[in-house]
């Protein structure tokens, strides 16, 4: 038997949609949601572009229980799980065998910045419950707490591979037989003026040639392309061990194959070395060859350095025939959540059998790529290889398999 | 200021930590934990109450009183000895 770790539940919130049938349909129109930023904590003299999220929909039973006050991060998170959770039907099994990783690191920081500028006068008066909810862990004592998860629960930092990190440690978690399932949940980076700054300053964050035409900026592989644009996401994947009973019939894919390199390098300048070795590996550890790959949901973050290097090491790595788009062109960049929800761009499409289009991709940096353009185009993908490259060296790639225990489900129930 | 009226601005700051506890009428002899505040909550409400008397002390010194009588009474013999 195949004892590759399955994925049976996906949760997701994000700008240009909340939940799997929103996501999905947005993704398949292309249609993004690119702004200058409005939330409190944002701005500071400044004109930053992204994409936010405007509410926060919270199932009725599930706000009834949640804390007064909890982090835009929070909720995000609690309703990415909820929308998971009930898609595996988690709540069949013993909470004991049930963990969770989330994926980032410092991902409160607008939150902080607010109540740091709010108590700069009254420091004395800081509210207490700051002692836990500075800490990113403070999301898993929560998520634990709402779901009953008793098995293991941790954050892990990669930066903006954090989110596909979490999956492989998931994956690893489960197929150790640690846990039988172990959700893997990419947090919601609430970025502050500060980080914001940060990163346009160094040149990673854009957009200066679009500032004035936010829909026109996030350009990933495009010769127009001036850096990636912020855009506020989170998703949760159930990671689950196949062997659990009749569970597995759910399955939208198997995780096939995984891979983490490392460059060995604090500075954000990517290493093409790393990434093919990452491409192989995972490539390896599903046993596949490039050519069994159709399909590949790239990092592609519009980074001017970045983008060529990938398209290099997909060059390399024998992988321009696949299909290929872009789900920051749509989504944005969610830094340590763009792991997992790419992972559920990469799922939505295999369920639904369409892939969805890149936008802005009028002048490829590599035109003889195949790119899906303009339009959705149905295509049923056998193999998936998904990427996520995180400063600090991390290179991380995933591969997804069809797996023939997935649930057949019609096509239009998802986008 | 009496400590009838710290009594009422201790209910005010637990009422908006705990809105369910709007219609309780507060007493001298209650306690917080008693009343379903866990320790957080009930930190929380000691430093509303320390803000809105404009006291800077350590939570610390308030460890003693058994109930938000004994509380009451100690926080205006705080306020009165500035």
């Amino acid at each position: 038997m195949d004892d590759r770790p399955l994925v049976t539940g996906v949760g997701v919130v994000s700008a240009v949609g909340q939940g799997r049938t929103a996501f999905a349909s947005a993704l398949f129109e292309g249609s993004a949601r690119f702004h200058e930023l409005r939330r409190a904590g944002r701005q500071r003299g400044t004109t930053f572009i992204g994409a936010e999220i405007a509410e926060i929909k919270c199932p009725s039973d599930l706000s009834a229980r949640l804390p007064r006050a909890i982090s835009l991060s929070a909720l995000a998170a609690v309703v990415a799980l909820d929308e998971a959770w009930h898609d595996a039907a988690l709540e069949n099994m013993d909470p004991r065998r049930i963990g969770l990783i989330v994926g980032g690191s410092n991902y409160q920081q607008r939150e902080l910045t607010l109540l740091h500028e709010a108590y700069s006068e009254r420091v004395p008066f800081l509210k207490p419950i700051y002692g836990l909810s500075f800490m990113d862990s403070d999301l898993c004592g929560l998520c634990t707490q709402l779901f009953g998860i008793r098995g293991l629960a941790f954050t892990l930092g990669a930066a903006s591979a954090s989110g596909q990190a979490a999956v492989v440690e998931a994956a690893e978690a489960v197929q150790s037989g640690r846990l039988d399932a172990c959700i893997a949940l990419g947090a919601l980076m609430d970025l502050s003026y500060w980080e914001l700054q940060a990163l346009r300053s160094l040149g990673a964050m854009g957009s200066e040639r679009f500032a004035a035409q936010p829909q026109l900026a996030c350009r990933p592989f495009d010769r127009q392309r001036d850096g990636f644009v912020f855009g506020e996401c989170c998703a949760a994947l159930v990671i689950e061990r196949p062997s659990v009973s009749t569970r597995s019939c759910n399955a939208y894919a198997r995780v096939s194959g995984w891979s983490t390199t490392l460059d060995g390098n604090r500075n954000p300048n990517p290493s093409l070395a790393g990434e093919v070795l990452a491409l192989r590996s995972a490539l390896e550890h599903a046993r596949l060859t490039a050519a069994d790959i159709d399909y590949v949901n790239p990092h592609g973050s519009a980074s001017l350095i970045g983008d060529e290097t990938e398209l290099q090491a997909l060059s390399q790595s024998f992988l321009r025939h696949a299909y290929i788009n872009t789900t920051k062109s749509i989504v944005g960049h969610g830094l340590s959540a763009a792991g997992t929800v790419e992972l559920a761009a990469t799922l939505v499409q295999m369920r639904a059998g369409r892939l969805h289009p890149c936008v802005n991709l009028d002048d490829p940096i590599d035109r003889d790529m195949n790119w899906v353009l303009g339009r959705a185009r149905e295509h049923r993908i056998e193999n998936a290889l998904s990427i996520s490259l995180g400063f600090g060296g991390v290179n991380t790639a995933i591969c997804l398999s069809r797996s023939a225990t997935e649930r057949a489900v019609a096509p239009e129930r998802v986008g | 200021m009496q400590s009838e009226e710290i009594l009422q601005l201790i209910a005010r700051s637990t009422c908006e930590l705990a809105p369910a506890l709007s219609t309780h009428t507060f007493r001298r002899e209650d306690r917080l934990a008693e009343l379903g505040l866990h320790s957080v909550d009930r930190a929380e409400v000691l430093i509303a109450v320390l803000e809105a008397l404009s006291l800077t002390i350590p939570l610390a010194q308030l460890s003693g009183p058994q109930n938000l009588g004994e509380l009451a009474d100690l926080l205006q013999a705080k306020v009165d000895g500035r």
